[in-house]
């Protein structure tokens, strides 16, 4: 037993003491932090962007069909372009969008962690808008004709009454595609990038013992998932809290 | 194209097709202010699509709706006859046509080649100079208006209520005249507590949707309804998705705002309400009106076999 205590230590001192290496753990984290809150903005931007095309010509392109004009043409473009990026970033593996991102569109970059926003963002964007246009679509359309009926056009409708209420819906679902996000980040390593996971890496490739490493990692994760995910349970019931 | 008498509505032939099933098929009235119209069909007679195409929340297929004068249906101006008259490819065309005239008169080969324009698309030169384009203008601020401010004019109470669940009671009532008629707050909370007094439910005005009775609501939507000031009052089943107790307090409401000389189409089902409180009531069944008359001639005297069919069975 006293052998063991001295040996996990050991082991300990071995891995975050000794060089101070703790601190790559502390530089990891923080540049996962930075990753995954800056690729949540770009996410939400890109999805509000999106969802809106979508649901906006989902709802109203037929009737702006049958008027025609070039308004219509340069909406149905837009709106097959958001298709195409909806499938093409649900339908390749992040790691390859990163890769490809690091390697081929930003080659001469070398602001590695700037890059990872991006083409983190560029993905989380993809499920985010979805995740929008599911909000939007699953408000009741009587809400819809309400606004419309009492003489609000299409944007003011969606302004005061549809996305207050479409938020009040995927709420829980956008925080958690944010943790879904948060643990993605760690294949920032592919690229070069020291994010957490990359930190506990290069630790193991110094001290030659994985075990002690891999696990701080593994619980930094985990207690930062357990929190927020803590955090939108409580959301979650707030929001119940206010349907009465 | 004004038309002389001054209906407050006019609707003429309006058809409304969805896919293939066509829904309303040919219908054409007109509604006077201070009428209270009531609609009664059976089901699926199309009576609550035509209600829906008076404020185009239903577009309707071919037809047109017009509200004091004032077109509401989508046309393209650029389809006006006089503005057609302005174009190339209309002065070209008439003048082949004149050439080959066989004795019609011009006004004949106008007529023809107009339909023939709007009918064929044939009109794909649409810009053609300042004087088109200003006549084009005045044309579509003279003959049309614009559907939101038509709908301002207009007032709809849902089947559903369709109260705002992201909003207070107030909130509920005031959106609208603060963003569109641009009141102040103060001078909207104003009025629309004056409205929830009337309905004996100002001490609702700070509880959400959610909180109220099937009635409350629908009370509540009459008044965010009347809060816009609207001209006409348009009621689509407005007590058919009510508990039985609560259909009176809605019907009560709607029997003042009658009083009060406002104008009203009604589509439902309380035949009560449609003898006591219409002054029109009329019958439509597979997509057109079969018969329209006073409510006393209407119930006692029904004159086409389905009426008779129909009241038989509902009274």
């Amino acid at each position: 037993m006293k052998d063991w205590f001295a040996d996990i230590s050991a082991q300990f001192k071995l891995n975050f003491i000794d060089g101070n290496r703790w601190q790559w753990l502390v530089e990891g984290f923080r540049t996962t932090l930075i990753i995954a809150f800056f690729a949540t903005i770009l996410g939400i931007l890109i999805g509000v962007l999106i969802a809106t095309i979508r649901s906006t010509y989902d709802k109203t392109g037929e009737s702006l069909k049958k008027r025609g004009g070039i308004g219509v043409k340069i909406f149905g473009i837009a709106d097959r372009i958001c298709k195409l990026y909806l499938t093409v970033i649900r339908g390749t593996p992040m790691v390859v969008q990163l890769l490809i991102m690091y390697f081929i569109i930003f080659k001469s970059s070398t602001r590695g962690t700037l890059v990872a926003i991006i083409s983190f963002g560029i993905n989380s964007g993809a499920y985010v808008a979805e995740i929008f246009r599911g909000g939007i679509m699953s408000v009741d359309n009587g809400q819809f004709e309400a606004g419309r009926s009492l003489g609000f056009n299409y944007i003011q409708t969606m302004i005061y009454i549809v996305i207050p209420q479409m938020f009040k819906i995927v709420l829980p679902t956008l925080c958690n595609e944010f943790i879904v996000l948060l643990k993605e980040t760690s294949v920032a390593g592919y690229v070069g990038i020291r994010d957490l996971t990359k930190a506990g890496d290069l630790i193991r490739g110094r001290t030659f013992s994985a075990f002690m490493p891999l696990i701080a990692v593994a619980l930094i994760y985990l207690v930062v998932v357990i929190i927020l995910t803590k955090l939108v349970g409580i959301l979650e019931r707030r929001l119940r809290r206010s349907d009465h | 194209m004004t038309t002389e008498k001054k209906a407050l509505i006019k609707v003429d032939g309006l058809y409304k097709y969805f896919g293939s099933n066509r829904v309303l098929k040919g219908i054409s009235t007109e509604i006077d202010a201070g009428e209270v119209v009531v609609v009664i069909g059976p089901s699926g007679s199309g009576k609550s699509t035509f209600l829906r195409c008076l404020n185009l929340l239903e577009e309707p297929t071919y037809g047109e709706v017009w509200l004091e004068n004032k077109l509401v249906t989508p046309v393209d101006p650029y389809l006006h006859p006089d503005v057609i008259e302005l174009s190339k490819t209309y002065q070209s065309l008439f003048a082949s046509e004149k050439a080959k005239s066989n004795g019609r008169t011009d006004e004949e080969i106008k007529a023809g080649l107009i339909a023939k324009i709007k009918a064929e698309d044939l009109l794909n030169e649409k810009h053609e100079g300042r004087a088109y384009k200003s006549l084009m203008k005045k044309i579509y601020s003279e003959n049309y208006i614009n559907v939101n401010l038509a709908r301002q004019k207009i007032g709809m109470v849902f089947q559903q209520f369709n109260l705002f669940a992201n909003l207070s009671i107030i909130d509920n009532i005031t959106l609208a005249p603060m963003k569109l008629l641009k009141l102040r707050r103060s001078e909207a909370e104003q009025r629309a507590k004056t409205l929830l007094e009337r309905i004996g439910l100002a001490d609702k005005a700070q509880a959400y949707p959610s909180q109220l009775s099937g009635g409350q609501k629908q009370r509540i939507a009459i008044v965010r309804a009347l809060a816009m000031n609207p001209d006409v009052m348009l009621f689509d089943e407005p007590t058919s998705a009510l508990d039985p107790e609560m259909v009176g307090e809605v019907l009560e409401v709607m029997k003042e705002l009658a009083k009060e000389g406002m104008t009203m189409v009604v589509v439902t089902h309380e035949m009560g309400f449609a003898r006591e409180v219409g002054t029109r009531v009329v019958f439509i069944d597979e997509g057109v009106i079969q018969e329209e008359n006073t409510p006393v001639e209407f119930f006692s005297n029904p004159e086409s076999p389905r009426l008779r069919d129909f009241l038989s069975k509902v009274l």
